[in-house]
């Protein structure tokens, strides 16, 4: 190295450690000596490293290469939110052991009864009644005594039914009161069962930590403006594939219940009727926020078959 | 402020600049990231490096600029260990409840450490002039400010949070040094408390203006009130509560710097506006949602130019920082290489 003429430091080229190109930051040039060289200069730097200047800030150098990098990211991310959370999440939720999910479903059911859920004041024999059904329902499934049917008051919650991930069935003594025939009621348990077959609340849980630390990982930006960033884009997420695990259930009630001669477009009533009593009550979420595919598409598909 | 050595005349005040421009960081932020996916996350540490080294290196004091120097493996190692703890405490969560007060308790004992060892690795690895940051706090200080104090705010229902930001402001701020001169900040606790009751007000007003919006939205279009109420509280408590943060950390890292003092010829002066950063911090998360992220480089652009060119160093007219160099068999400060267990938690 020289200065005006002048040698200063002497060193051989790969004893000189010399910082990677980035962006127009000035180049460090370190001599063995503990000698320090700046400058600017960095195709001056590159043609000294002869060829051997970083194929990274090659990359981030062209314009070509940027686009292709887009194209990357945003194909990687479609697949990983198309693709790679969806199986993982299906993946492991399949592979979970049975104790597993009735560890799950006994936390659940703790932390709901007697807050939500409240003992039913359903009559005996109407219960029978409804519990044959399930029953018969339930015969028409591969695994059929993994089922159980709960009865709970919910007030809070109106009328609906849910699945846990053990097989147990929740039906609310609202939704009970307000099917018109029991009919109804198959295909409900047929859409409950077809979410315990596919373990889709088990899903759920995967993809809900799946997605934001997927964000994160790959992002790497934990800032609290990129925690919001990332909340939102998770929650459409998350609604989106729970749209798709109602959709499935949805079908597979209208195959089963056309299989054993009864009408899909029972269910379709007493989705419509349900749909009705929660949002006359005002409680109905912002459709952008809802996890149900609209009714009026759901109520449809289940009157003309799967083809619509 | 009577132990000022300097005379008004021999001083001069030194604003930090950001050059970095946003196509340039575009393009260095996009590149790391196709290779951070296709790698399925394994390259973000370099990735973190690459962008961190732009941000820093572009920052400067005069004609010099920062410089960031951290080992990628270091960053990969710390985030490996930060995922396993994250996995860990979801899936106690959802699989074993009842050990959930065991794991708070580990987390507790964890977290200072955690802290501790990231502040020292982010000051071990930055330097300005060849004269590198160093960062001296111990795990007592980290266990007081990150869990006694917090605790301590949580049990007075937050009355004493800001006496828990300053422990905290104390931690971060007193036990880094540049070379061997040593930041001290002595912080005002009655200014914090006005700063953190001007970001509620603000907060409320979102939450109660949202309210009244959905109320009169549901009253024009004859709309369910409590749906359409929902749909308006829900953006306006995130809007709320990232202005009412983002006004809050800027006023308080204004107060802090306006307080901060470096050796004994040096201090700072800022005059960050705590409704202009509000603004800066909003709209880039509207601008970067809305552009599916693709203006998030310019986003964080925009920012760091905005937030140095109100920071200033006051000190000696001609920024003479060779009293910060360390003797040469002085004291091991800063001249050590980051240790084994010097990792960086950050995501």
């Amino acid at each position: 190295m020289t200065a005006n003429g002048a040698l200063l430091t002497e060193a051989a080229a790969r004893d000189v450690r010399i910082s990677s190109r980035l962006g127009v930051l000035s180049r460090k040039l370190e001599f063995p000596g503990g000698g320090l060289f700046e400058t600017r200069d960095n195709d001056g730097v590159d043609a000294l490293l002869e060829g051997r200047s970083s194929v990274l800030a090659r990359m981030e150098g062209s314009w070509r290469l940027t686009l292709a990098s887009l194209a990357v990211v945003v194909a990687g991310v479609a697949w990983l939110g198309y693709y790679g959370v969806p199986t993982g999440a299906h993946w492991l939720a399949m592979r979970t052991p049975p104790a597993v999910a009735r560890v799950i479903t006994a936390e659940t059911l703790a932390a709901m009864d007697n807050r939500v859920l409240l003992p039913t004041h359903l009559p005996a024999a109407r219960q029978s009644d409804i519990l044959g059904r399930f029953q018969r329902v339930a015969r028409w499934q591969p695994d059929s005594r993994r089922y159980l049917l709960l009865f709970r008051n919910a007030p809070d919650i109106g009328p609906n039914a849910f699945a846990l991930p053990d097989g147990r069935v929740v039906i609310t003594d609202q939704l009970a009161e307000m099917s018109r025939n029991d009919e109804e009621l198959d295909g409900v348990f047929a859409h409950e069962m077809s979410h315990v077959i596919h373990a889709h609340g088990l899903q759920s849980v995967y993809q809900a930590s799946l997605v934001p630390a997927a964000i994160a990982f790959v992002t790497g930006d934990a800032s609290q403006a990129g925690h919001i960033a990332t909340i939102l884009p998770g929650i459409l997420l998350q609604a989106a594939y729970s749209r798709g695990f109602e959709q499935q259930a949805d079908d597979d009630a209208n195959a089963e219940l056309r299989a054993h001669g009864e009408d899909p477009g029972r269910l379709a009533n007493l989705l419509e009727r349900m749909e009705q009593a929660t949002c006359t009550k005002g409680v109905c979420l912002p459709s952008w926020l809802g996890s149900h595919p609209q009714t009026v598409a759901r109520a449809l598909r289940l009157r003309h078959g799967l083809t619509h | 402020m009577d132990t000022k050595p300097l005379t008004p005349e021999s001083s001069a005040r030194h604003t930090f600049r950001f050059e970095g421009s946003a196509g340039e960081y575009f393009k260095i932020w996009i590149v790391n990231l196709a290779l951070s996916v296709v790698t399925l996350g394994i390259f973000s540490a370099r990735a973190k490096v690459r962008s961190k080294r732009y941000l820093y290196g572009n920052t400067f004091i005069g004609a010099h600029a920062f410089d960031y120097h951290a080992q990628p493996l270091r960053i990969l190692l710390g985030r490996a260990i930060a995922v396993t703890l994250i996995l860990i405490y979801s899936l106690t969560l959802v699989f074993a409840k009842q050990f959930i007060g065991l794991l708070y308790l580990i987390f507790g004992i964890a977290l200072p450490w955690l802290a501790m060892s990231s502040l020292r690795f982010s000051a071990r690895n930055t330097s300005y002039r060849n004269i590198g940051f160093d960062f001296e706090g111990d795990y007592g200080g980290a266990f007081a400010a990150y869990i006694l104090w917090q605790g301590l705010a949580a049990i007075t229902l937050f009355i004493a949070f800001p006496f828990a930001h300053r422990a905290r402001d104390y931690y971060t701020i007193n036990n880094h040094c540049f070379g061997s001169m040593p930041f001290s900040a002595e912080i005002p606790v009655g200014e914090l408390y006005l700063i953190y009751l001007a970001g509620l007000g603000a907060f409320l007003s979102f939450i109660v203006g949202g309210a009244l919006l959905g109320l009169g939205f549901s009253w024009l279009t004859l709309r369910p009130v409590l749906s359409t109420v929902t749909a308006v509280e829900i953006p306006a408590y995130v809007l709320g509560f990232l202005t009412a943060a983002s006004f809050v950390g800027a006023r308080t890292l204004d107060l802090a710097l306006n307080n901060t003092r470096l050796g004994k010829a040096f201090w700072f002066e800022s005059r960050l506006s705590g409704l202009r950063m509000a603004w800066i911090v909003t709209s880039n998360l509207v601008v970067s949602l809305v552009t599916l992220g693709l203006l998030y480089p310019w986003a964080r652009v925009r920012r760091a130019r905005y937030m140095a060119s109100c920071i200033s160093v006051v000190g000696p007219a001609e920024l003479d920082i060779s009293q910060a160099a360390i003797p040469a068999g002085g004291s091991a400060v800063g001249e050590e290489i980051a240790g084994f267990f010097d990792v960086d938690f950050g995501l």
